[in-house]
């Protein structure tokens, strides 16, 4: 994997991502650079939709790697994350071979040699052929690798962290009926959190740390004429700022980058070229998603209109 | 450069970043990896593999800054050396001695700061030179390292005999802002200060007219020494104060601490409420009801056949423990109860039904008060609603009235309060009816052991209707508490 010209530097990586429509901060390409060469996973944090999840698709998409993806939720066991048994086949396999059971106990002399030939064929039952790969297996598995999604973790339980030790720092996984599985080829690994809850000491001790805050309006401004590039410089700018100003305002939940992408292309749809009062209250709520937060918004609308115009005035 | 890595690695620990071995490793690879020429991402690399939280991130990016730019000369060698781009090098370079300049213009006027004053310097030094010759201990300096190398402000020369001196004083072993002086004086004599002194009593005697000049560059060289001793102060000595305060705070009698340090136990409390809160995450037991986990049954049923003998479920249950805390909030106690409140309503996650009830000369809920109003307001409308002289027979009755039916076996009481009830009747009916319904009983008393059962205090009596009792008298005691709290209600 580390061979890659695509990772072969921090800059490589954020041109990279750039034309695969990430646009990225030096930092977040840098933490990507060390994690691949570190051989270590990622722990990335922020706000929802700021494009965790998307870093670890975009990464895929750049090495050309399949994306095995494990979503976290409450309850989530190894039985669905790691591996399972093909139960169904294990009976089936039984009932069909119980009749050659005869065949094969034929001449046996009493109970001891009948039980030493069983002996010899041993755990039939319990090798390759019925284990059933679950996501984190599957990486494994890859032989060319592969990126793991581990998508918000926080949601999942201690218990299942504490399963993903193994996994994370030795690339790993013990079934205790065949043994170890070693990984053919290290999968790069992405862990997301959206810090509902703190992920344990020992889990963060084994991933690089990289949090990533709402981008500066010149980034975010670059993210929305890459995916959305339709939109006209002022507009973009009027709207990128739009967007800050309400950041700063006192909400539940604050409008991520995903939500600026989703407004830029309803603005576009409205063939709006640039933003007035009307316009906005119209379309609020595609940045907003709580009644409370829209009012809040609505009421503070002239200020937040007026400074992002007015910027755009200094801006020329 | 590994070193300054791993001063680096024992300044972070000493703002209470907890950094492993492992990442310190972790570190000196994404060092060689990212190089030092850029140091951007230099800082990026390391705060990927050091902070592993937004908070520490913060810690980590004031500390990067101010340790690595008093490092600047320190990096500039290496990235000669390395000859890898070299651009964040030389900014290292530039930035620093303009920050001594800097500093050196806020003492006075410059000392011939760059080339264009160069004339300035050497009529500096020929006044000097003039001088010199009624007085010998101005001559010997002039002879030595130090006066010439002020004079032609060799910086280099300058901060590397600073950081020499500063080691033979063992700077980084500071550790109270009281010592900034002594350490600037030691440093000042290992620079060759008592030189400079003397030199200038000499000058002084013979009012010589050189006196201001050789004035002004002692005042620039103690104005150096102090700003940087100041600078490794912030660096080395802040963090761990921190430390030893909290260590301090944490067994200090809760009702003790002073108003100004309120907000420090306050982050405090915040701290080991999340400690408490991972440590005591919601556990979940297996019910035998619900949906049938179908490949474990199945999987277990193999050994008999395929018959499926045993049956196993799928959904758990989770424990719904219920806490109802009980608090006096007459004068007295009311500041532990304050902080007792404060621990508990932290650990919202980890006990999602909670009652408080606040009570002096009678008792009433206030849940409700604290999801309105912040801590402190609320206990004081508490103190206010409910005050008078404590009466805890009343109270309790006044507790039966109210919640002794929502109390069931899967209800924790906790009372803090000191027991003292101005031999009144204690009601000590209702406490047992409390203790048997209840899963669990705990009284928290501010009061240290011995006291209990002195003069008007029932605490003995009380006693025999808890499952634990505990005196509480500071954080310490109150997080060991609560810890055992958690722990009951697995």
């Amino acid at each position: 994997m580390d061979k890659r010209e695509e990772l072969a530097s921090a800059k490589a990586i954020e041109t990279g991502f750039a034309q695969r429509g990430y646009i990225c901060s030096p930092k977040i390409a840098t933490a990507v650079f060390l994690a691949a060469k570190l051989r270590k996973p990622v722990l990335v944090e922020g706000p929802p939709g700021v494009g965790k999840t998307e870093l670890a698709k975009t990464a895929a998409a750049l090495l050309e790697l399949p994306l095995v993806r494990l979503q976290c939720y409450e309850g989530l066991d190894e039985a669905k994350a790691l591996y399972e048994w093909k139960y169904g086949k294990q009976l089936l396999y039984t009932q069909v071979l119980k009749e050659k059971l005869g065949d094969l106990l034929q001449g046996a002399q009493g109970l001891a040699e009948s039980v030493e030939r069983l002996h010899q064929f041993g755990d039939i039952f319990y090798s390759e052929e019925f284990l059933e790969p679950r996501p984190l297996l599957q990486a494994l598995r890859q032989k060319d690798g592969a990126v793991l999604l581990i998508d918000e973790i926080d949601k999942s339980d201690y218990e299942f962290e504490s399963l993903l030790l193994e996994i994370l720092s030795d690339y790993q996984v013990s079934i205790p009926e065949i043994g170890t599985v070693r990984a053919s080829s290290i999968p790069l690994v992405f862990l997301t959190s959206n810090n509902t809850r703190d992920v344990s000491d020992a889990l963060k001790r084994r991933c690089l740390h990289l949090h990533i805050p709402f981008p500066s309006v010149e980034l975010e401004e670059r993210i929305i004429a890459s995916r959305v590039p339709e939109v006209d410089d002022s507009l973009r700018h009027q709207l990128v700022n739009f967007v800050h100003a309400v950041r700063e305002l006192d909400l539940r939940k604050l409008p991520a980058v995903s939500e600026t992408i989703d407004w830029a292309r309803s603005l576009l749809l409205l063939h709006a070229s640039e933003l007035d009062r009307e316009l906005l209250e119209d379309t609020l709520n595609v940045l907003l998603k709580f009644e409370q937060d829209i009012e809040t918004a609505t009421s503070e609308l002239p200020t937040l209109l007026r400074e992002s115009l007015d910027e755009k005035r200094a801006a020329r | 450069m590994q070193s300054s890595l791993l001063r680096f690695i024992d300044v972070l620990r000493s703002h209470a970043l907890p950094i492993s071995p492992a990442e310190t490793l972790d570190a000196a690879a994404a060092m060689d990896l990212v190089g030092y020429g850029d140091r951007q991402m230099l800082r990026d690399a390391l705060a990927v593999t050091l902070a592993k939280s937004a908070r520490e991130e913060e810690t980590f990016r004031s500390c990067f800054d101010r340790f690595f730019d008093q490092q600047a000369s320190d990096f500039s060698d290496v990235g000669d050396r390395e000859g890898s781009e070299g651009s964040a090098a030389q900014d290292l370079e530039q930035e620093s001695p303009g920050q001594q300049r800097a500093e050196a213009d806020g003492n006075g006027e410059s000392p011939g700061g760059g080339a264009g004053s160069a004339d300035a310097g050497s009529t500096d030094e020929q006044r000097l030179q003039a001088a010199a010759g009624d007085s010998p201990a101005l001559r010997d300096l002039l002879e030595g390292d130090l006066l010439p190398a002020l004079l032609e402000n060799q910086r280099g020369t300058l901060s590397a005999a600073l950081r020499r001196a500063a080691a033979e004083a063992e700077l980084e072993r500071i550790k109270l802002f009281t010592q900034k002086g002594q350490f600037t004086r030691r440093i000042l004599d290992a620079l060759g200060d008592g030189d400079l002194r003397d030199a200038v009593l000499e000058l002084e005697k013979n009012n010589s007219p050189a006196l201001p000049t050789l004035r002004r560059y002692r005042d620039i060289l103690r104005g150096q020494v102090r700003d940087f001793v100041e600078q490794q102060y912030l660096l080395h000595a802040e963090g761990r104060n921190d430390a030893f305060m909290d260590d301090i705070l944490s067994q200090t009698r809760l009702a003790n601490i002073d108003r100004r340090h309120v907000d420090r136990v306050r982050r405090q409390v915040r701290r080991m409420a999340r400690k408490l809160a991972s440590r005591h995450s919601s556990r979940r037991r297996r019910v035998t009801r619900g949906q049938l986990h179908m490949s474990k049954t199945l999987r277990s049923g193999i050994a008999h056949d395929g018959v499926l003998f045993q049956t196993h479920w799928r959904a758990r249950k989770r424990d719904k423990a219920q806490v109802m805390a009980i608090c006096d909030v007459s004068g007295s106690v009311a500041a532990y109860a304050g902080f007792l409140l404060m621990f508990l309503y932290s650990l919202q996650d980890v006990l999602p039904r909670m009652r408080s009830f606040a009570f002096s000369h009678h008792l009433g809920e206030i849940s409700q008060l604290f999801e309105e109003e912040p801590l402190e307001r609320a206990i004081e409308l508490a103190n206010w609603r409910f005050g008078g002289a404590t009466d805890y027979g009343g109270s309790l009755r006044d507790f039966s009235r109210l919640a002794l039916d929502d109390i069931n076996r899967s209800t924790s009481v906790i009372i803090l309060g000191d027991a003292r009830n101005n031999r009144g009747d204690p009601e000590l009916d209702i406490m047992h009816s409390i203790y048997q319904r209840s899963k669990q009983v705990l009284w928290l008393n501010p009061e240290p052991r011995q006291a209990w059962g002195t003069g008007d205090s029932e605490m003995p009596r009380y006693q025999s209707a808890c499952n634990y009792s505990a005196p509480c008298g500071n954080l310490q005691q109150l997080e060991r508490v609560v810890d055992q709290l958690l722990k009951s209600l697995r």
